[in-house]
């Protein structure tokens, strides 16, 4: 066995090819909150030893109410209802930054996405927020309980993703994901903002971050082998 | 790592809306001889038709030449009775009342994720109602959109 190391070392190669998936806790989500449905496939695929492409599609309908006061407290009443739905394109590359040992495929990685999204929303109802309680002791009086859809919106933005992709068995992976994103653009309608983006997730008032994730199971199909990079002392360290 | 992953949540803003209110309208008394000068109506009570309790926005019964007053999200018009020296005997009103109505058209305003919409008053309009001894002179509209409290929209000359 000692003497055939430099030969074995030499034979080492790297499997490179196409890891394809679909995120799980979306379609949990959507089973969880009747309000909700997402589907995200993702992939990525290996260009150097440590760098890969990777890209996530994805398409959300997400329906939610802003409730004022605390259900189990006090009053509480609906301030606006509204539907947010519409599609989502990520991609960028990840970098790897686990060293495995050979024969393993495992990314614990950092990576970076341009991100865009293309939605509408739809205002189901709302009402008046009024303090003064003089001629509504009891409610807020609704404002229009007709839909309204606001079409042809989009944002873009930039993550940071800080992941991993752990091989289960035969080349099946399971991944997960956080992200944190930063809007860049923003096209809203005059009178009602974007407050919930596919994608990006919740809008919150003054700020341009968003936090998503995924948990994904994929497939890696391999395409191509290469030598296995050598990690000597000589190597410089990217 | 792991800590890293975590999806991170309950780091949003209070959903408590600050941001905004639907306005109240804003009113003036002046004196009728001297457009310019303000003059306070004593003992003044407002009621709204509709309603019965006097208006809470101000102190019931006090001299005042400045109130606002809240308009009804539910209809396009708002009434009122004013009440000047307003007292009562033997359970009835000893003042001298007079009824204005106030007209507009209601449109929604988007605020803040917290507060959601506002009204907006907007093509603001009044009536007095003539009787025998008004003590209201003359009314005038000064800003026929009532958005924010920062100015006076109506002005009441007695």
């Amino acid at each position: 066995m000692g003497q055939d190391r430099e030969s074995d070392t030499l034979a080492r190669t790297d499997p490179y090819g196409l890891r394809l998936g679909v995120d799980l806790s979306r379609p949990l989500i959507s089973v969880l909150n009747d309000r909700y449905t997402g589907i995200e496939i993702v992939g990525d695929f290996r260009i150097r030893d440590r760098l890969y492409l990777a890209a996530e599609i994805g398409n959300e309908e997400k329906g939610q109410d802003e409730i004022l006061g605390d259900e189990e407290v006090g009053p509480f009443t609906s301030l606006y209802d509204f539907t947010t739905s519409g599609s989502y394109i990520k991609a960028g590359v990840n970098y790897n930054t686990y060293q495995n040992w050979y024969g393993m495929n495992n990314v614990i990685y950092i990576g970076g996405r341009y991100a865009f999204s293309t939605f509408s929303q739809t205002l189901n109802s709302y009402s008046y927020y009024n303090s003064n309680r003089y001629w509504d002791p009891d409610s807020f009086v609704v404002g229009s309980e007709a839909s309204q859809e606001f079409e042809g919106l989009n944002a873009s933005w930039i993550e940071l993703v800080v992941g991993m992709n752990a091989e289960l068995f035969g080349n099946f992976y399971m991944g997960l994901s956080t992200r944190l994103g930063y809007r860049i653009t923003n096209k809203d309608a005059d009178t009602f903002p974007n407050l919930w983006i596919p994608g990006f997730n919740k809008v919150t008032d003054g700020s341009k971050f968003g936090v998503s994730f995924n948990y994904t199971l994929s497939y890696f199909l391999p395409i191509y082998k290469k030598p296995k990079a050598q990690a000597t002392p000589s190597d410089p360290e990217p | 790592m792991l800590l890293l992953l975590t999806p991170f949540s309950g780091c949003e803003k209070d959903d408590i809306c600050v941001e905004g209110d639907t306005p109240l309208m804003i009113v003036r008394f002046y004196d009728a001889s001297d457009p310019e000068v303000f003059k306070q109506v004593d003992g003044l009570r407002i009621i709204g038709i509709g309603n019965g309790s006097p208006v809470d926005t101000f102190s019931d019964r006090t001299s005042t030449d400045s109130i606002g007053l809240p308009l009804r999200l539910d209809s396009n018009v708002s009434a009122f009775t004013f009440i000047l020296n307003s007292a009562d005997d033997n359970g009835m009103e000893a003042g001298n009342m007079d009824t204005l109505n106030f007209q507009y058209d209601i449109g929604p305003r988007f605020i803040s994720r917290a507060c959601g919409y506002i009204g907006v008053y907007q093509d603001l309009g009044s009536t007095l109602t003539q009787d025998s001894e008004n003590w209201i002179q003359s009314i005038e509209i000064t800003n026929p959109i009532v958005q924010s409290t920062d100015s006076v929209h109506v002005k009441i000359f007695h």
